[in-house]
């Protein structure tokens, strides 16, 4: 099989970047999709020309590392999929694959298709955690947590913070992303006691890193690979309105 | 030089808790005034960066990832094992230690293993705290599954996705000490070498793989948690860029390596289709509950499966092992896949897989009962291979998917350089030469949580510490070092590219040092390994420069490395002329074909002391003393 | 964390209010319709009708209370449309829906445009009915809005811009009526996707009954007196 690349090429940060053709001969349709990029990085650096940077780690769907448009879908066409688990069976001979980096203010290019998302990092770090120091946790079996409760959460948990919620939404909005992990601490009798400041605090850090808002448009959900739905989003919502009436 | 593992005295069950009493401590207001290093953001990393800030210490925390929450542990599937006994059936930290020691075939540290079981029911507690969504039953208690090696059910888990939360938690408790500036975090920061003052680990340099620039960062303390060393077979089931640089280097500064022919190697895994595979992707062991191995009696038969009758295949792992049949432990069922395939009777296009059928479990249960216990992985199998693994029995193969070998290290988690501690699948310390399913996790958050926090205060308060920044000359020596050898990759501008050389060097360690090693296969093993290092030297081509990102120079230095590593592990499993857990020597099996250990002769840790590349290492023994649990053959027939 | 934080203020309260805004606007519409539907009925019970509203004395403070949601309505949407324009300055070569459970329509991406166009609307509607020609009915002090109503959907060019408007009014609410409970945060596995269809359902319904009124009062205005 053989396809025509257009891949988004950008040497740094403040660098102009554009489209760039490259042919990826004898693909086979085993392939991943990355390894279908290895194969063309290998030929370039054996060229002794630079390796088109991509981001990639675990390439089993779970690290969330990898982040690739693929012909304007944030991880290309399969549903619930990550880019290191898309193949190449999914292409045709001859198709043209425009390859592009996630885009977002809060999310600039580093090099090429890698983007910096320490963003989600700071958001996180506003409050998407149980404040516990280590040591001092009662046993594990103290608080009964109702099955279809710890499987809810549960649901929202599989987050992997890839980011192409963001890459998808016309705003380019991180409410997905932050409202998995406030539904999941809202949820949980551990996340109770700060559900208040936490909801707050991480939805003043998305704002201040630049994202943008929500138009209920759902195309983070079905862009999402863990298919986690917008009712995270609705619930982040009543999370803030109850925290809003509370406050002080 | 001697090796002091520094085991407490007493009783065994008492010894951790004698020594947490009998370690010095670090008064609160004091403890700010210290920084430690922690390089890796993993279980192990990021429990010990959080756990330290938040006791005060002023922390620095480096991973190559984009954010510290992508670490490999992320991918563990399984489990967590944990002595509660909530399932009333007979478990106990001694039994978990029992188990633990047993299942490493009796080549890990008694007092290590025990402290693990002891602090294993802890970690649970923590976890659950942190709003880590355990699998719960209905009466809102946690649920537990049982795992291989074990007779009771001990195992948490979160779905398939245990290593997934249980890194989600340290890294939210990570998250909030930056948030609290306890710890700063460096991500996207390699580490390149370890910085020794007066003998002590005081700092280490890193690139930095956005700027390239080359960074020195001094501290009181260096803790490694830079996990396993599986890439170096090429294909395993760890991350693309799991590498063992870090611990590499710090083995160069003088730290010893443990243990590093203790590979593990997972028989369930999707098997390799072709020379473009990045990595394999691991099936879980449950499968086995249900499928039946076998290959075709004939050699070279290219028949589809469903064309071969029923009196020509052969289940070879219920014809050998009738008691266990297809429920052989890892090492066993793997070897004896390589067996068929190395026979000629392997399948697929490759030859190098074996069927796992669930034919005649869909008859007996019903498709509906596989698809509810499997129908995860048998989506999964069906994304990968495009073949439909309920019409069609799945093709697997081994792959290496865990490391038991790594730094040195004494019962404080402290490598043979003073200050340096490691922790995590970098260390080599609770597994021996075997590992048990849902152990990795445990040991981890084991060592982030509640040991290093202990020990790592009482060397800081019974160290002599004098404040060395990175003006001092030694990290100007590191760092020109690190430039050099920067500077040596872009100048090779050879031909090769570098993953064919890693994939050929893969292609060694694979044939030569894998899951049935030889004399032969070892003696050449270590005469390929510096040819292949020499080439790499002159002909690889890494193009770009050094001063921004550059993938290709990221992994030409970890490959570098792993050249110089792979002769180490090829040489210590030659000189390891016993077969124990992951580790077999043909030359050393019962007549029945199985491992066969040598207590009389290796029952001791090897220790490796670097000597320069290319020169023999020293080997330093730490003998291994069993005084609770008594070492016995395995035996599955 | 600021103590008081500006609740509205934040990407979150700014749905919410765009949401209770929205909502309050779709309930005036309905109201809207309903009165306006009392024209079928022939002009003294629609003048009737019209008299009842403007003579009650809470009308001008309603008024004003309208007016001002229309503000923050306008004004939350557009600052909210230039913040998320903002949210990503490089756009991408190549862009295509996502498909699957995605709720993007031609209606949700063009809410700005529909909603700009609306705002165009609603002064010239004004301007043409409440500040339009003052007819005396045969009644003392009613005002015969019913003629001020057929006046003006006489002329084709009127018809035409107030179908136009009505089809812009029933996009906006495609995806504004249930968007606005999403907004709000009431989302339920049972009940969201009915509440997604009846939104639909309910922008139809209003955008068709505003145009067969239109139409109907054009054909039917050479019938009234000039």
């Amino acid at each position: 099989m053989r396809l025509n690349l257009k891949i988004w090429r950008q040497a740094g940060p403040n660098a102009a970047g554009r489209l760039v053709d490259y042919v990826a001969d004898s693909v086979s349709t085993d392939m991943s999709f990355l390894e279908m990029l290895d194969v063309v990085n290998e030929d370039l650096t054996k060229k002794g020309e630079e390796s088109i940077a991509f981001d990639s780690d675990c390439r089993e769907g779970i690290c969330g590392t990898c982040s690739l448009v693929i012909n304007g879908i944030p991880h290309g066409p399969d549903r619930g999929t990550t880019v290191c688990q898309l193949h190449m069976r999914r292409f045709k001979d001859g198709e043209t694959v425009t390859i592009e980096p996630w885009r977002a203010r809060a999310f600039p290019v580093l090099k090429d298709l890698i983007v910096d998302r320490s963003a989600f990092d700071r958001i996180i770090a506003a409050g998407g955690y149980v404040s516990v120091n280590c040591g001092g946790a009662q046993d594990g079996n103290a608080i009964p947590i109702s099955k279809d409760i710890a499987d809810a959460a549960m649901d929202s948990a599989q987050c992997i913070g890839c980011g192409a919620c963001v890459a998808a939404c016309k705003n380019a909005s991180a409410h997905l992303f932050m409202s998995a992990k406030i539904s999941q601490l809202a949820l949980l009798p551990q996340g109770q006691v700060e559900r208040q400041r936490r909801v707050l605090s991480m939805i003043e850090q998305a704002d201040a890193e630049g994202f943008g808002s929500c138009s209920n448009e759902g195309e983070c959900e079905a862009v999402c690979p863990k298919e986690i739905p917008i009712s995270n989003i609705a619930l982040m919502t009543r999370e803030y309105v109850k925290a809003v009436l509370a406050a002080k | 030089m001697t090796l002091d593992a520094k085991i407490p005295a007493g009783p065994m069950a008492e010894k951790w808790d004698r020594h947490k009493f009998d370690m010095k401590l670090v008064n609160p207001a004091n403890k700010r005034k210290f920084t430690i290093i922690v390089v890796g953001t993993g279980l192990a990393g990021a429990s010990a960066a959080a756990s330290l800030g938040e006791l005060g210490y002023n922390v620095l925390s480096f991973c190559i990832q984009d954010s510290p929450r992508r670490a490999h542990s992320i991918a563990a599937q399984g489990g967590i094992n944990a002595a509660k006994n909530y399932q009333n059936d007979g478990d106990s930290i001694y039994r978990l230690f029992y188990d633990t020691v047993k299942g490493g075939d009796y080549r890990s540290r008694e007092a290590n293993v025990h402290r693990l079981a002891q602090v294993s029911v802890n970690i649970i507690d923590q976890c659950v705290a942190q709003g880590v969504p355990f699998a719960r039953e209905y009466g809102g208690l946690l649920d537990n599954r049982s795992f291989g090696g074990a007779q009771v059910s001990r195992t948490f888990y979160a779905r398939g996705q245990t290593g997934q939360q249980l890194l989600l938690g340290a890294y939210q408790s990570l998250m909030r000490q930056v948030h609290e500036k306890s710890v700063k975090m460096f991500a996207r920061r390699e580490m390149l070498d370890l910085v020794l003052v007066d003998g002590k680990a005081r700092g280490i340099i890193v690139r930095n793989l956005v700027t390239g620039e080359i960074e020195k960062y001094a501290a009181d303390a260096v803790c490694l948690a830079t996990g396993g060393y599986g890439t170096v077979y090429y294909l395993s089931t760890n991350a693309v860029n799991s590498n063992v640089t870090a611990a590499w280097r710090a083995h160069k500064r003088g730290a010893l390596f443990a243990n590093p022919c203790f590979t593990q190697i997972h028989p369930t895994c999707i098997p390799v289709s072709g020379d473009h595979q990045s990595k394999l992707t691991l099936m879980s062991e449950s499968l086995r509950n249900d499928g039946r191995v076998w290959v075709p009696k004939k050699q070279g038969d290219t028949r589809s499966p469903e064309q071969i009758p029923e009196e020509e295949r052969d289940y070879y792992l219920e014809r050998k092992y009738p008691s266990f049949g297809n429920l052989v432990p890892r090492d066993v069922a793997s070897r004896n896949a390589k067996q068929a395939c190395d026979d000629g009777r392997g399948v697929g296009e490759s030859g190098l897989a074996v069927y796992l059928d669930f034919k005649d479990a869909i008859k007996r249960i019903g498709q509906d009962v596989i698809k509810e216990k499997y129908g995860n992985l048998f989506q999964m199998y069906e994304k990968i291979t495009d073949e439909n693994p309920y019409e069609k029995p799945m093709r697997i193969y081994p792959a290496i998917h865990y490391t038991m070998g790594g730094l040195w290290v004494d019962y404080n988690l402290m490598s043979t350089v003073p200050g340096l501690h490691v922790l995590g699948e970098a260390n080599f310390s609770d597994h021996g030469a075997n590992r048990l399913g849902a152990s990795a996790l445990m040991q981890g958050l084991a060592d982030g949580y509640f040991v290093i926090p202990y020990t790592i205060g009482h060397y800081l308060a019974s160290t002599p510490l004098p404040k060395v920044t990175t003006d001092h000359d030694a990290f100007k020596e590191a760092a020109d070092n690190v430039q050099q050898r920067i500077n040596a990759l872009l100048a090779v501008k050879g031909g090769r590219g570098i993953r064919e050389i890693h994939r050929e060097l893969g292609r060694i360690m694979w044939d030569d040092v894998g899951m049935a090693r030889t004399e032969e296969s070892l003696t050449r093993a270590l005469s390929r390994i510096p040819k292949l290092r020499e080439e790499f030297w002159h002909d690889v081509s890494v193009p770009g420069s050094p001063d921004n990102l550059n993938q290709s120079l990221e992994y030409a230095g970890r490959v570098a490395d792993y050249l110089e590593f792979a002769e180490l592990l090829a040489l210590d499993a030659l000189e390891r002329r016993e077969s124990c857990g992951g580790h077999f020597r043909e030359e050393s099996q019962t007549p029945e074909g199985e491992a066969l250990r040598d207590d009389e002769h290796y029952s001791y840790v090897a220790a490796w002391e670097f000597q320069g590349v290319g020169t023999r290492p020293t080997l330093h023994k730490e003998a291994l003393v069993f005084d609770e649990v008594h070492p016995t053959q395995r035996s599955y027939k | 964390m600021s103590s008081r934080i500006r609740v509205f203020a934040t990407s979150v309260g700014t749905k919410l209010l765009i949401g209770i805004t929205g909502l309050a606007l779709f309930l005036f519409l309905i109201t809207h319709i309903a009165g306006n539907a009392l024209i079928l009925l022939g002009p003294t019970a629609f003048n009737h009708y019209s008299h009842a509203l403007t003579s009650n004395p809470l009308i001008p403070v309603i008024e004003i209370g309208l007016g001002l949601i229309f503000l923050v309505h306008i004004y939350k949407a557009v600052t909210m449309y230039l913040g998320n324009q903002q949210a990503r300055p490089v756009a991408y070569q190549v862009k295509k829906g996502q498909g699957g459970p995605s709720r993007k329509s031609f209606s949700s991406t063009t809410m700005i445009f529909s909603g700009l166009w609306l705002v165009l609307f609603v002064v010239l509607h004004v301007k043409g009915f409440k500040y339009g020609p003052y007819y005396a009915s045969e009644e003392e002090g009613v005002r015969d809005i019913y003629r001020v109503v057929f006046d003006i959907f006489r002329s084709p060019l009127q018809v035409g811009f107030y179908i136009v408007s009505m089809l812009v009014v029933g996009s906006h609410l495609w995806h504004g009526a249930s968007s606005t409970f999403q907004s709000l945060g009431l989302d339920h596995p049972r009940w969201t996707p009915r509440i997604l269809a009846l939104g639909k359902v309910l922008a139809t319904v209003i955008a068709g009954g505003f145009i067969v009124i239109i139409v109907y009062v054009h054909l039917f205005a050479g019938q009234v007196g000039q």
